[in-house]
């Protein structure tokens, strides 16, 4: 216990980790739980593997010379809001299937933009547009870490503000609209500064682990639990928890952390399908049990038996 | 005080992006207050014409306004005036929202953020789940209710809401006889009791026949518009409805009977 706390004390980049990790669960449990109940799990691949187009623009932009100043973070954040604006442009009627189609429409051009530039730029440079897509939670740097927990507290201050209004606008975006709200505003609200928070995530731990770790949990959560509030919790723990495992076992034996992380959150859905399947069946049981023991006393004077419901 | 329009419509034309022309030559008025149903077969526009009201479509041609106030230069004043629920196949069941917030939503969505809820809220929302009987269910999630549970919680988030106008699409879509007759019941004390107009669009008038006081039968465009029984007219509903229609009367009332609705509610 001490060694592993003069470990963490002695390494700093395995306390960037930590604390890239318990921002990223963050992210995951705000954005990527309200991404869900939208119906746009699939923004989140697409903001994360638009960050990865937009890095190879800067990448691009800065080896030959044209700008050197536009780091490939900008062009990473540039492109991921691009993404979120053209899907919420398409969902404006609040039908979520439409924006599905706008989120693979940005997702394919931005690929096909990174690979298209990457003819023109340095080979060691294509190596780092490549590690947008997997990542290595234990190489972020201190800027890495400081723009990710900025973003992460603007996110989180206006999830506490908005969370009613981002709900209303997922349940019901015509009622909203007609009851005065300015839903539309709130709906871009919401898709851009995820998809800012999805593009620094993606920095920290690649486009794949990014879309593991925000959508599974959400997904398996979403599945199994029954108030917004403990869905928002579960996220949080199942994302802390898959990293911390990713990363402690990193140090065991020879694996990416991410790469661990990835598998269990994705994991954590098919775990939430399985306990939501299992107490289908566990209610049945207990419905048969009940409707036994009640069986020889059918009778009249009986009172209606009681339908509570436990949370 | 002299006779207020609740609603009127001049030359009112509405299509969609795709061309549609779901409605034309709309010309209508209704005084206050009303309670409204608005009938016609799938596809008629029923629903166009109310998001045309509420300013969530804009018109083509000509106007339609709500107690003095056009849809679209004054939605703003519509939409505080209003308390809309819209086709039960437009909420989005993904969210684990309780039934209790489902209808705290209508009275919070008419405050400025952060929206907080009062104790007075949340009265009303007792109050409202009470009356469409639907309050035992209140901690539950809402996409676990039944389809007839779900319109009764949304009409209950009317009820508790604020507002002058209660407008609702299709509230007794789905629902079998003991919730349309909760959702009826409710609504037709409510109208009683208060200063209010209730515009509802309908399937089918019969389970509200005796409610209402002014009828708009729709085929994209007002084909008929009077009492109930005016309304019952053999050959308007005919036109509409098809050579299936029938009408018979009951107990001093007319019903007209058409293919899709079954007349055993009414023996
Ligand atoms: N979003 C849309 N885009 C294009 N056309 C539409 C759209 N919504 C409705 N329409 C068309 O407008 C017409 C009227 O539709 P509307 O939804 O108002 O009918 P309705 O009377 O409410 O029908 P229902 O009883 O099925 O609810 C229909 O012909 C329909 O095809
Ligand atoms: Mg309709």
């Amino acid at each position: 216990m001490i060694d592993l706390l003069m470990l963490i004390l002695d390494s700093p980049f395995l306390q960037r980790a930590l604390v890239g990790a318990f921002l990223i669960a963050i992210v995951a449990s705000s954005s990527g739980t309200f991404l869900v109940f939208r119906g746009l799990s699939f923004m989140t691949s697409g903001a994360a593997h638009a960050a990865l187009g937009g890095a190879a623009l800067g990448f691009y932009l800065q080896a030959t010379g044209i700008a050197p100043w536009f780091d490939p973070v900008i062009g990473a954040l540039l492109f991921a809001v691009l993404v979120s604006v053209v899907t919420g442009y398409a969902g404006e009627s609040g039908i979520a299937e439409k924006m599905e189609v706008a989120v693979g429409v940005s997702f394919a051009f931005s690929m096909s933009f990174a690979v298209f530039l990457m003819y023109y730029i340095p080979s060691q440079d294509v190596l780092r547009i490549w590690a947008y897509l997997v990542g290595d939670i234990l190489l972020l740097t201190d800027f890495d870490i400081i723009s990710l927990a900025a973003t992460t507290v603007i996110l989180v201050f206006i999830m506490i503000l908005f969370g009613k209004e981002f709900i209303y606008v997922s349940v019901d975006m015509e009622g909203s609209i007609a009851h005065g709200m300015n839903a539309r505003a709130y709906h871009y609200l919401m898709l851009i500064i995820s998809a800012l928070a999805i593009a620094l995530a993606t920095k920290a731990v690649g486009a794949i682990l990014v879309y593991a770790i925000m959508v599974a949990p959400a997904a398996a959560s979403n599945e199994v639990l029954r108030s917004v509030r403990s869905v928002i919790l579960a996220v949080f723990c199942i994302a802390l928890l898959s990293e911390l495992a990713g990363i402690s076992l990193s140090f065991i034996i020879r694996v990416s952390p991410s790469a661990v992380a990835g598998v269990i959150a994705s994991l954590s859905y098919i775990a939430g399908l399985y306990v939501k399947r299992a107490r289908q069946h566990v209610g049945l049981d207990e419905l048969e049990k009940e409707l036994e023991k009640h069986q020889p006393s059918l009778t009249p004077s009986m009172p209606p038996s009681n339908h509570h419901h436990s949370h | 005080m002299g006779r207020q329009l609740m609603m009127e419509a001049n030359d009112l034309a509405v299509r969609y992006p795709n061309g549609d022309i779901a409605l034309h030559d709309v010309n209508f008025s209704i005084d206050s207050p009303s309670f409204t149903a608005i009938i016609g077969p799938n596809g008629s526009g029923k629903s166009t014409l109310v998001k045309t009201v509420l300013g969530l479509l804009k018109p083509a041609k000509g106007f339609v306004k709500l107690h003095g106030y056009d849809s679209v230069r004054e939605k703003n004043r519509i939409r505080k005036i209003v308390r809309y629920v819209p086709q039960r196949d437009h909420i989005e069941l993904n969210v684990p929202m309780k039934v209790k917030d489902i209808v705290l939503m209508g009275r919070l969505l008419k405050k400025p953020p952060p929206r907080f809820s009062t104790s007075k809220d949340r009265n009303a929302v007792i109050a409202a789940l009470k009356q469409v009987d639907m309050d035992d269910l209140w901690e539950r999630p809402f996409p676990e209710l039944s389809g007839g549970q779900r319109q009764r919680v949304l009409v209950a988030r009317a009820l508790a809401s604020d507002g002058s106008v209660l407008m609702l699409d299709e509230p007794l879509a789905g629902t079998d006889s003991h919730s349309q007759d909760l959702i009826v019941e409710a609504l037709g004390t409510y109208h009683r009791e208060n200063d209010v107009d209730i515009v509802m669009v309908t399937h089918d008038l019969n389970p509200i026949h005796s409610y209402v006081k002014d009828v708009l039968l729709m085929k994209n465009t007002v084909v008929g518009i009077g009492t109930p029984c005016d309304i019952m007219d053999l050959d308007m509903m005919k036109h509409v409805y098809g050579p299936t229609a029938r009408i018979v009367e009951h107990s001093g009332h007319r019903y007209c009977i058409t293919k899709d609705s079954g007349f055993d509610r009414h023996d």
